[in-house]
C-alpha cells in the first residue's frame, strides 16, 4: 500500500513489488485484490504492473501518526481493516500489559458494541477507536473521564468543521440535531484504591448517508448533518490530540475545571424533562451535575442522582 | 479513646469517605462501619451523597460507649470467635459508587453464582457508573458463599458485593 502511494503516478509491475516487499508475485496480486475489496482503485493486472488511481481514506499508522505529533498516542497505534470489537481486542491487550495511550483503530467492525450488549452499528464510513489508558488516579477520579471523553469528541468535531455544533447529552452522548451521531464506552479494571487499566471506546457516524431501519429515529452522522463528506483521517487525528488534552487535564486536576465545562457545553444538563431508565424508571428535571459529576434529577419524590447512563430527553 | 476523639474520627471518616475502618490499640478496639451492607432503597438513593450514620461498635475498657450512635457489642469471648471465623473469609468490595449487574447484558446467565468456585482473575460482576463498566474480578481463589446484591441495584463506594470462601 505505502509503495503504491509513494509511487502513485507510476506503474508497478508485480515482480517488483514482490521483490521489495520480499514476498512472492501471487502474494502481491491477493494484497491487491484485498486492497480493491477495500474500495481503493488500482488499475493493472497481473501481467502489466499496478498503479494506485484512486485511494478511499484509511486510518493506517503510517498516515495517522505525523498529524498527532506529542500525544501519547502517536507510537501506540494499531490498525485493522474489519474487526469484531476494537475494545474487545484493547481490553485483551490491556489485560496483557499494552502499555497506557495504545490505540486499535478499524475501518470496520462486525460486531461492534454498545452499552448492555447493544449493538453498535459500524460500517465502514465511521470510526471505530478505542484507547488503552492507566491512570494514576483513585477508581472515583476516573469516572470523570467518561465526562473529558464527550468534552474532547465535541472539541473535534467543531475543530473538524466551525459549523457543526454537537451537543453532549451525561454522560457522554454527542447529538446532532437531537440525534446520536458518537458512542462512548468505557471499560475499566481496578481494585478499590487502584485502576489497572479504562479502555475508552468511540465510535462516531461520520460519512454514513443512512442507517437501518430501527435505528433511522435515533442516529445520524456528521455527513447528514451538512451534506458534507468529511475526511476521517483529519477527524481522527483531532480526536487523539483532543483526548491528549483532556487527558493531561484530567491528570493535573481532577474535579472543578471538567465538570464545569460540562455543564457549560451540554444544553441538557440543567431544566431539561427527561426520563431516566433505572431503579424502576422515573421522570423529572435536570438540575446539574454533583460534586462527583452525577448528574441530579429532581423528581416528585425530590432529588435523584443517575448512577448509570439512560436518559432519555423527553 | 474519648468521645471528643471518637467524633474527630467519624468525622475525618466521613470528609475522606471511607467506608469501614478497624482500630486496635491495647485494651482498646473500635470498628466503625458507614453505610454497610444493607440494601439501599429507591427512596434513599436521593440523599446517598450525603454521608450515612455511621454505625459503631466501641469495646473495651476505656472506651466510652458514644451515645445513640452505638450498637450493642456481643460478649468478647464469642466476639472474637465469630472475628476469627470472619477473618478466614474474603470480601469483594466495590472501587466506584454504581449499579450492580451480575451478567454481561440483560437476560444473560450471570458471570457466577452461589456455591461456584471461582479463580484468581475471574469476572464476579460488572459495577456501571457514567456508561464506565467497572469488572470486578476475585483477587482470591475459592468459593462463593454470599452473593451481597441484587442484580440491578445501587451500590456505594467499598460496598460488599460478593464472601468467598479461600481454598
Amino acid at each position: 500500500m505505502q509503495l503504491l502511494t509513494n509511487h502513485a503516478t507510476v506503474i508497478l509491475s508485480g515482480t517488483k513489488l514482490a521483490a521489495e516487499l520480499g514476498v512472492r508475485p501471487s502474494a502481491v496480486w491477493h494484497s491487491v485484490e484485498q486492497l480493491r475489496a477495500l474500495g481503493v482503485a488500482i488499475a493493472g493486472h497481473r501481467g502489466t504492473g499496478y498503479r494506485l488511481q484512486a485511494m478511499p481514506e484509511l486510518l493506517l499508522p503510517e498516515m495517522l501518526a505525523p498529524l498527532i505529533q506529542g500525544t501519547i498516542f502517536r507510537d501506540h497505534l494499531h490498525h485493522y481493516y474489519n474487526v469484531g470489537s476494537t475494545s474487545t481486542v484493547a481490553m485483551e491487550a490491556a489485560s496483557h500489559g499494552a502499555p497506557e495511550g495504545s490505540v486499535f483503530l478499524a475501518e470496520q467492525q462486525s460486531a461492534g458494541r454498545g452499552r448492555g450488549g447493544h449493538p453498535w452499528h459500524s460500517p465502514r464510513s465511521g470510526i471505530y477507536c478505542s484507547l488503552v489508558l492507566r491512570p494514576t488516579l483513585p477508581p472515583a477520579d476516573v469516572l470523570l473521564l467518561a465526562l473529558a471523553v464527550g468534552l474532547a469528541v465535541q472539541a473535534a468535531v467543531k475543530e473538524l468543521d466551525p459549523a457543526l455544533s454537537p451537543d453532549l447529552k451525561w454522560p457522554n452522548d454527542l447529538l446532532l440535531d437531537g440525534k446520536k451521531f458518537c458512542g462512548i464506552l468505557a471499560e475499566m479494571n481496578a481494585e478499590p484504591t487502584h485502576v489497572r487499566h479504562v479502555v475508552v471506546g468511540i465510535g462516531v457516524n461520520v460519512n454514513q448517508t443512512s442507517f437501518p431501519h430501527d435505528l433511522e429515529a435515533s442516529a445520524t452522522s456528521l455527513r447528514m448533518a451538512t451534506g458534507k463528506e468529511y475526511s476521517r483521517l483529519t477527524l481522527c487525528a483531532a480526536l487523539l490530540k483532543s483526548l491528549d488534552r483532556e487527558y493531561r487535564s484530567l491528570r493535573n486536576n481532577p474535579h472543578d475545571a471538567i465538570l464545569r465545562r460540562f455543564a457549560e457545553r451540554s444544553s441538557t444538563v440543567r431544566g431539561v424533562r427527561v426520563r431516566v431508565e433505572e431503579n424502576g424508571g422515573y421522570q423529572g428535571m435536570t438540575e446539574g451535575l454533583d460534586a462527583r459529576g452525577f448528574l441530579q434529577v429532581r423528581t416528585q419524590q425530590g432529588l435523584r442522582t443517575v448512577l448509570t447512563g439512560t436518559v432519555r430527553l423527553e | 479513646m474519648n468521645q471528643r476523639e471518637l467524633k474527630e474520627l467519624i468525622e475525618f471518616l466521613i470528609e475522606k469517605d471511607i467506608a469501614e475502618f478497624e482500630l486496635e490499640r491495647g485494651d482498646v478496639k473500635v470498628r466503625i462501619r458507614r453505610g454497610g451492607n444493607q440494601a439501599i432503597s429507591p427512596t434513599s438513593v436521593p440523599h446517598f451523597a450525603a454521608p450515612s450514620a455511621p454505625v459503631v461498635a466501641v469495646s473495651g475498657a476505656s472506651a466510652h460507649q458514644a451515645p445513640g450512635a452505638t450498637e450493642a457489642s456481643s460478649p468478647p469471648q464469642q466476639a472474637s470467635t465469630a472475628e476469627a471465623e470472619e477473618e478466614k473469609l474474603h470480601r469483594v468490595r466495590s472501587p466506584i459508587v454504581g449499579t450492580f449487574y451480575e451478567s454481561p447484558s440483560p437476560g444473560a446467565p450471570p458471570f457466577v453464582k452461589v456455591g461456584d468456585k471461582v479463580d484468581v482473575g475471574q469476572l464476579l460482576c460488572i459495577v456501571e457508573a457514567m456508561k464506565l463498566m467497572n469488572e470486578i474480578e476475585s483477587d482470591v481463589r475459592g468459593e462463593i458463599i454470599k452473593k451481597a446484591v441484587n442484580n440491578g441495584e445501587p451500590i456505594e463506594y467499598g460496598q460488599e458485593l460478593f464472601v468467598i470462601r479461600p481454598i
